[in-house]
């Protein structure tokens, strides 16, 4: 109570820097400041009022007198009877207010006087012009006789004027209404001041307490209908809109980490497949280089021990032909021949066989090297075994790539030699061997313009036996191609084919890793 | 008032003036001035008509002037028309008539008789009961004889007394402001 009057006392003019902090005294500092004021005004024009109505009251009741006095006196003005005139001023005693009177004659010589009981003589010596005045804390009138038309003397009145003891009698009054009144005010607003102030206060401890319990249910309660209670309204709105939005995000919140949860043990599980997936790999992998190595081998000595019967037919083919010549007739010899052709084509099926089985599981050995080079060893090779033969070869320069250059050589001695092969018919045959170059790798070819194939084979063609054109029109034993598709894809890289049947056939093969310069090409002619 | 003041600055000078006269008159008597006696009188004369209503049928029309009569008195007559001079009572005018004995008074409304026709006032005031003509004298025997009004002299001033009985006989009104400055007046039932 004591810091409210302090407060209130602050919200009084020129104090503007103490403002009172609380709204509790805010308001009631408004409340009793403008009371204040409208008292302060009341009053003010009251007494105003009030004095103005007394000035001219009080000035026109002893003008009225004067007029009275002059009226009543004329007579013995006119008959000269100074004794009658004062016997009219003496009447005066019931006037207490008045304190002294005088009449003067019409030459301006006082007449007849009057004095109020304990009133200090003193009189003008001659009379004024008509009118009031105010002399300090008196009220003086002269007021002229007329009688008949003529002017038959003056009146003079002297009276208490009253107006500043009233004044300060009303600033006393004033002082205490406004004391009483602001005392009223004062506890009326203290008790009033409630009816505002407790709903917003209820707001600010609901806020308080959803900031510091973060518990968004809170509600304020409204208590009455004016913009409080909008403001009411509008916080318990706003709190459930802030509610549901938490919910929300909580609920997408716990979505996530269940998500996330999720996720993780997919991972967890991913990852326990995978190792599961590679242990089994591996598993596989070693069962299946078992079973290879197994494979191989028995082709190896199936080869082998295949050979030795094969060299007895034929070294007996050879021998019965040699040493019995006489005796075997024509046609017989015709037979024994055709055994040898046979045995050495049975050789040479094993010898490839053998060479397959080899490039399977023989290490690689990875090196850069010159395909270009090593394309002309091949060519000249065949050169060399098939001297008769006219083939343009043409070879690009510096076809570099990073391979095993003794499968690479093995490769190229059957793609060569099946474009050298192919050819053999074509009127003028031509071989090339080159490099197509992108950004990523090197696509090495063999082009030739020879049988061709047709393209519907072309899934067949890499097949281990698999032949595209009888062995009367192109001998061979269809090992060759799954050869090389073997030694390329150890290489990791790939092989296709395009080709036309009668317009030759082009083989691309790439090889991983391969990152070579760009070549010029250049022709190497054989004639 | 204070417009009032210029305007009627020269009447007022001019009326000071004159009041002034009477004053010094009524002062003069001190020294048995038969003339300024007669001078104060006259005055008053004037001045009785001021608070005296007459009846409207006591004049001829509304024009007819106030005739004050003057018996045995001529000084006074004369110090009376000089006071008068071109005032009027009521809107009427005044005039002033020197009386002889004999002369008819009827048609006056204020008549004076002086010491020297005092001889004869019993029969004038007799003639007049009844009739509203205010009758002034300054004779102590006067009043037993019907007068209205009687000057006197107290103290070196001049006075008046006025018998109620014959102005209610008339049909005269006297101001009770006149009876006011009266030394005595004399009861109706006197």
């Amino acid at each position: 109570m004591k810091t409210l009057v302090q407060e209130a006392a602050s919200e009084l003019p020129g104090v503007k820097s103490f403002l009172p902090r609380t709204l509790r005294a805010k308001l009631l500092g408004l409340v009793l400041g403008t009371s204040l004021v409208a008292l302060v005004v009341a009053i003010t024009a009251m007494v105003a009022y009030d004095l103005h109505a007394y000035h001219q009251g009080w000035v026109n009741d002893v003008a009225t007198q004067a007029e009275l006095l002059g009226q009543t006196s004329a007579p013995a003005l006119a008959f000269d009877d100074a004794q009658v005139a004062k016997d009219n001023l003496n009447l005066l005693r019931f006037r207490p207010k008045i304190r002294a009177a005088a009449i003067y004659n019409a030459k301006g010589a006082l007449f007849a006087r009057y004095l109020a009981e304990g009133e200090e003589p003193g009189f003008p010596a001659l009379p004024e012009a008509d009118g009031t005045r105010v002399d300090k804390r008196d009220l003086i009138v002269f007021k002229r006789i007329v009688d008949h038309g003529e002017i038959a003397g003056t009146v003079y009145l002297r009276a208490d004027y009253e107006l500043y003891p009233r004044i300060i009698d009303y600033a006393g009054i004033a002082l205490l209404v406004m004391l009483v009144a602001m005392f009223i005010a004062f506890l009326m607003s203290s008790w009033l001041q409630a009816i505002v102030t407790r709903p917003i206060l209820a707001i600010g401890e609901v806020a308080r307490e959803v900031v510091t319990q973060r518990d968004y249910s809170r509600r304020a309660e409204k208590l009455s209908d004016d913009e409080v209670g909008v403001l009411v309204e509008s916080f318990n709105d706003m709190l459930s809109e802030i509610e549901k939005r938490t919910r929300d995000i909580e609920s997408s919140n716990h979505k996530l980490a269940l998500e996330i949860e999720e996720r993780r043990r997919s991972e967890v599980e991913i990852a326990r497949l995978n190792t599961e997936l590679e242990d089994r790999v591996r598993e596989r992998t070693l069962q299946l280089e078992v079973a290879n190595q197994e494979l191989e081998a028995f082709c190896s000595s199936v080869s082998h021990d295949l050979r030795a019967p094969l060299r007895a037919i034929d070294g007996f083919s050879q021998a019965l032909v040699e040493d019995f010549a006489e005796g075997i007739p024509e046609e017989g010899r015709r037979y024994l021949s055709r055994i040898r052709v046979s045995a050495q084509r049975m050789s040479d099926l094993i010898e490839d066989l053998l060479n397959l089985s080899q490039v399977s599981r023989a290490k690689l050995a990875i090196q850069p090297v010159d395909v270009g080079d090593i394309a002309r060893q091949v060519v000249a090779d065949l050169r060399l075994r098939d001297p008769d033969r006219v083939v343009d070869v043409s070879i690009w320069e510096g076809m570099q790539a990073d391979a095993d250059p003794g499968l690479l050589r093995a490769a190229l001695e059957n793609l060569v030699g099946n474009a050298w092969k192919f050819s053999s018919r074509a009127d003028k045959p031509r071989i090339e061997i080159g490099v197509l170059r992108d950004r990523e790798q090197s696509t090495f070819y063999v082009r030739d313009n020879g049988a061709g194939f047709d393209m519907a084979f072309k899934d067949k063609l890499f097949g281990t036996f698999q032949r595209l054109h009888s062995a009367s029109d192109f001998p061979g034993t269809g090992v060759g191609l799954a050869t090389v598709q073997r030694i390329i894809h150890r290489h990791g890289g790939r092989i296709w084919a395009d080709a036309q049947v009668g317009k030759g056939a082009v083989f691309y093969f790439t090889l991983a890793g391969d990152d070579s310069e760009e070549p010029s090409p250049s022709v190497e002619r054989a004639s | 008032m204070a417009n009032f003041m210029p305007t009627f600055f020269p009447a007022l000078i001019r009326l000071v003036a004159m009041l002034c006269l009477i004053v010094t008159c009524g002062a003069a008597i001190a020294q048995g001035d038969e003339q300024a006696e007669y001078r104060v009188k006259a005055a008053f004369l004037y001045k009785f008509g001021e608070y005296i209503q007459w009846p409207e049928d006591s004049f001829a029309n509304a024009k007819s002037p106030i005739t004050v009569g003057v018996l045995g008195a001529d000084k006074l007559a004369d110090e009376l028309v000089r006071t008068v001079g071109g005032r009027t009572l009521g809107g009427r005018d005044v005039a002033v008539r020197k009386l002889r004995a004999g002369d008819p008074v009827a048609d006056l409304q204020l008549l004076f008789v002086g010491r020297a026709g005092v001889e004869r006032v019993a029969d004038v005031l007799s003639a007049l009961k009844g009739r509203a003509v205010v009758t002034v004298t300054e004779s102590e025997r006067a009043f037993s004889l019907g007068s209205m009004i009687n000057f006197v002299v107290v103290d070196d001033k001049v006075r008046f007394d006025i018998a109620l009985r014959p102005v209610e006989e008339s049909n005269v009104k006297i101001s009770s402001r006149l009876l006011g400055v009266a030394r005595k007046v004399l009861p109706r039932a006197a």
